[in-house]
């Protein structure tokens, strides 16, 4: 069954509208990631989800039950905030306390779960000091700590890590992957880091434009993106999108020629591809290397040389204005200026159609 | 958190009734009722005759009034230019965060905590001919003492020393506040384009603080527009009226000669000028910050 | 003129200009001081005697001993606390209200209020005496009491300072399940703590020093205030009991609000610099 259930969710601000018919399942003990650009709607559907937004219409489900007129403190779900909202004046055991208080747990019970909670998150030495006393990361472990004391069927993660520093950022995302094996329930967090929701989401919910764009888990929003949106808002650097036309053929694959006039053969099947329809070829940097002019597809110049030690992205410059990037090994000897050729791995290259629909290579081939 | 229905949305309104009932009661109710009772021959016991606007025709017309209006005028006009111009003067000096600097703000802000009563009560054994301070310097010196405060001449001038004594901290505030709000690294652009002392507070501290500036000038005249206990106390308005203010006025007609509905008229011309100024000003900055 | 370095020390010049103001603003003071540690008789005739001693606190036992003063200080004390209690509450009240929740009305209200900034007392003030008497709530403290609580300034400075506070912490106690009421006490008023502070010291300094409002509804001397009372006491010092007597009343006035001023002046510099920067 599912654990919560979204259904045709909508909503407006006056004439704008931010969210249009948002359905959506989250399963039992699933962690979803919502993925999207600022003014997605993501943050909206969450506050929704929490009843801290009324949607103008559609149905929210949780566990059974349905919570969309609930006030927020009656829904079962918990939410730990982005700038995460601790009361400043309150001590780290009276900001767990709250909400039991008021929800009338008696006091023993309350006791139990916040020395449970402190002792999970190890914050027992933290537990009489105000949160202005304590670090951004200890700030962060009592935000979940108030949310995991609730015992809520479905916790809310408002951009969980975008306020810790590099560091904190990559311990906090793996306490994060620790605290759902912990906790009964469902988890969404809401984020627009795509390499947070590709390391910690079971799937991923990518949102632009007010709608759902895709649902997948991650490999496979990264290897078959839906349209042309997800195909670059995943993956970093982002897709490679060059204008290209379908070549007549009978292949059962479809071979599609660059802008510029390179021919690419692709292991995408041609049914359904009209012939020299626009297409955008989808080409990942790992899917673009450097070549000798030779084995070259195209010959392009190199404008920004990117080192990460272990590989290096190279910006290179098609001869029609386009822009490529393409991988090259850590020890890459290659310069800004330098005029290289680019070989094109075609077994792996996308085609969006002009509407932005994807289309991969067959998994099965 | 838009839902919630009527009763929620009522909620809101019993948190604000307390006040916007005693609000109401208490300030705009006779703010109303004066209006309707400056139309009035009305004495302090209820009686009411409508004249209209008698009770302006005969303030227009009374020598008594003008002198009180010229008295509250030459005041302000003696009180606000020297107030704001020693309270900006001290605040560019007391802008430092040394402990002198600190010792020296609270010296020259404790006058202002007194209540005019006893800033009345100090300068009149200051001024006064027969026992202050003054008159005890001039007697070291071989001098006849100044009557201060029975002088047609002096009476005003003396007033504005002491109102000037008494209100001094405030502005000061005000304008330490505000030069707080002018980022450092504009003076030390300034000091590396080698502007010297007046260039930089011609050029960067007075503009930045024009708005204090025009905050602190607009509260000082709608301030000393409505001086009335220093006046009252030190003098009485006397000698002959000639540190009689508008308010003084007031409550002389309407306390000492009962007569409630030209006293109200007497409030709402003051009403009016301080209106008249305060729109003034406004539009003084408005106007500039477009142009500029 | 000196705006170059905030941490600079005070230079010749400036220090020498600061002394000579600080020497003008002290003197009057120290000059009241002593001719309140005077004997009223060495000062019959002779007020430059206060220069030199004997010096004596006679004064200051007689006005402890002196039924009204201490009455006066009394009451003084209970409209200034009244006061401010008053306006502590219903600013907060309608602060919160106008900052954070939904209500018919609710911008044109706080407009209202706004327009009570531009309404000097003096349009107000005899027409109130007007009302009071109907209410017949002259000479009594609530009728010293309420006209200091419709101050508008007090209702914008306490919405201003709601609205300051992030409203996720609203949130967080929604989700809490607080009621408003309890968002209200147990969330957002004890953060408002620094602001009642500085309102409360504003609101008592301006109570206490009030003089135009308590001279004309306090007519028995049972109800002045020390302010009132020092008025009546200064305009006929003459017939009364002489000048150190009357400086000492001065000093055992200011005493209250001295204290007042030293304990918070972090909070007084506060407010004026919330004033100056909007």
């Amino acid at each position: 069954m599912a654990s919560l259930a979204l259904k045709d969710v909508h909503k407006s601000y006056g004439d704008t509208l931010v969210l249009d018919r948002v359905s959506l399942e989250v399963a039992a003990r699933e962690l979803i990631a919502f993925l999207g650009p600022s003014g997605s709607g993501k943050s909206t559907l969450l506050r929704i989800i929490a009843g801290l937004e009324t949607a103008d219409g559609g149905e929210v489900w949780l566990e059974g039950r349905r919570i969309d007129a609930l006030p927020p403190g009656d829904r079962g779900v918990a939410m730990v905030f982005q700038h995460y909202a601790l009361y400043p004046h309150m001590t780290v055991r009276e900001n767990m306390a709250f909400g039991l208080r008021n929800a009338g747990v008696p006091k023993p019970e309350i006791d139990a779960r916040i020395a449970q909670a402190a002792h999970v998150l190890e914050i027992e030495a933290q537990l009489e000091k105000k949160p202005g006393q304590m670090s951004g990361g200890q700030r962060q472990r009592v935000a979940i700590g108030r949310a995991i004391v609730k015992q809520p069927k479905l916790f809310l993660l408002d951009e969980p890590l975008s306020n810790l520093d590099a560091a904190l950022r990559t311990r906090t995302r793996v306490e994060l992957a620790q605290l759902r094996q912990r906790v009964d329930a469902a988890l969404i967090m809401v984020t627009h880091d795509q390499a947070e929701a590709m390391t910690l989401a079971d799937r991923m919910v990518v949102l632009n434009e007010r709608r759902i764009q895709q649902v997948g888990t991650p490999m496979d929003i990264y290897a078959r993106p839906a349209n042309a949106f997800v195909a670059r808002f995943v993956g970093s650097p982002a897709m490679t999108l060059a204008p290209a036309t379908v070549m007549p053929g009978n292949d059962r694959f479809a071979r599609v020629r660059l802008a510029g006039g390179a021919e690419v053969m692709t292991r995408v099947p041609r049914n359904g591809l009209v012939d020299g329809a626009p297409v955008s070829l989808g080409l990942r940097p790992e899917h673009v290397s450097l070549a000798p002019a030779e084995a070259a597809t195209l010959q392009a110049e190199v404008i920004l040389v990117e080192r990460l030690g272990d590989r290096t992205f190279v910006y290179a410059c098609l001869a029609d204005g386009l822009e490529m990037i393409a991988q090259d090994i850590g020890s890459s000897a290659v310069r800004v200026g330098d005029r290289v050729g680019l070989r094109i791995d075609g077994d792996a290259a996308h085609l969006f159609e002009a509407d932005g629909t994807g289309r991969h290579a067959d998994a099965a081939t | 958190m838009k839902s919630g229905g009527a009763p929620r949305r009522l909620e809101g309104l019993a948190f604000v009734a307390p006040f916007l009932l005693l609000y109401g009661v208490v300030l705009i109710w006779p703010l109303l009722m004066g209006i309707g009772i400056s139309f009035h021959r009305a004495d302090l016991f209820g009686a009411r005759e409508w004249i209209g606007l008698g009770n302006y025709a005969t303030a227009l017309a009374d020598p008594v009034v003008h002198q009180a209006i010229g008295n509250t005028l030459l005041l302000a006009l003696l009180i606000v230019p020297p107030l704001t111009a020693l309270a900006l003067l001290l605040a560019l000096a007391l802008n430092r965060a040394t402990r002198g600097a600190a010792v020296f703000r609270g010296i020259f802000f404790s006058s202002s905590v007194l209540s005019v009563t006893i800033v009345t009560l100090i300068w009149r054994f200051i001024l006064t001919p027969d026992a202050g301070l003054l008159a005890v310097a001039a007697d070291a010196l071989g001098r006849e003492p100044l009557p201060f405060l029975s002088d047609q001449a002096l009476v005003i001038p003396a007033i504005a020393i002491t109102t000037i004594w008494w209100s001094l901290g405030f502005p000061i505030m005000l304008f330490l506040a505000g030069l707080q709000q002018v980022p450092a690294d504009v003076y030390e652009a300034a000091a590396l384009d080698r502007a010297g002392r007046w260039t930089t507070f011609r050029h960067i501290t007075l503009p930045a603080i024009r708005r204090t500036l025009l905050l602190v000038v607009m509260l000082q005249t709608v301030g000393q527009l409505q001086l009335f206990g220093q006046a009252q106390l030190l003098t009485g308005g006397g000698p002959g009226g000639g540190s009689r203010t508008i308010v003084l006025a007031i409550f002389e007609v309407a306390f000492g000669r009962w007569e409630l509905g030209y006293a109200t008229a007497l409030a709402e011309i003051l009403f009016a000028m301080i209106l008249v100024v305060t729109l003034l000003q406004y539009w003084l900055v408005t106007r500039r910050e477009d142009a500029g | 003129m000196s705006a170059t370095s905030p941490r600079a020390g005070l230079s010749g010049p400036v220090l020498a200009l600061l002394l000579v103001g600080a020497a003008v603003m002290l003197t009057p003071m120290v000059w009241t001081l002593l001719l309140s540690v005077k004997s009223n008789a060495a000062l019959l005739g002779d007020s430059g005697a206060a220069l030199s001693p004997p010096y004596t606190l006679d004064n200051y036992r007689a006005i402890l001993a002196d039924r009204l003063t201490s009455r006066w200080l009394l009451n003084s004390l209970i409209v200034s606390l009244g006061t401010t209690a008053g306006v502590l509450v219903l600013s907060s009240l309608a602060g919160f209200a106008f900052a954070r929740l939904e209500f018919p009305f609710r911008r044109s209200l706080f407009l209202f209020v706004l327009l009570g900034l531009a309404i000097p007392e003096q349009a107000v003030i005899l027409p109130r005496h007007q009302l009071f008497a109907t209410l017949g709530l002259h000479n009594s403290y609530p009728g010293l009491i309420l006209p200091g609580l419709t101050g508008s300034f007090g209702v914008f400075f306490m919405t201003q300072y709601f609205r300051a506070i992030p409203r996720d912490l609203d949130e967080a106690a929604l989700l809490d399940g607080a009621s408003r009421l309890r968002l209200f006490w147990s969330v957002l008023l004890p953060l408002t703590i620094p602001a009642q502070a500085t309102l409360g010291v504003f609101t008592f300094l301006a109570s206490w020093n009030d003089y135009w409002w308590p001279l004309i509804s306090a007519t028995t001397s049972d109800y002045y205030t020390l302010t009132v009372g020092l008025a009546s006491a200064q305009m006929n010092y003459a017939q009364t009991s002489g000048l150190g007597f009357l400086m000492a009343q001065a000093v055992f006035a200011s005493v209250p609000i001295l204290i007042v001023y030293i304990v918070f002046q972090k909070q007084i510099v506060r407010a004026m610099a919330g004033t100056a920067v909007r």
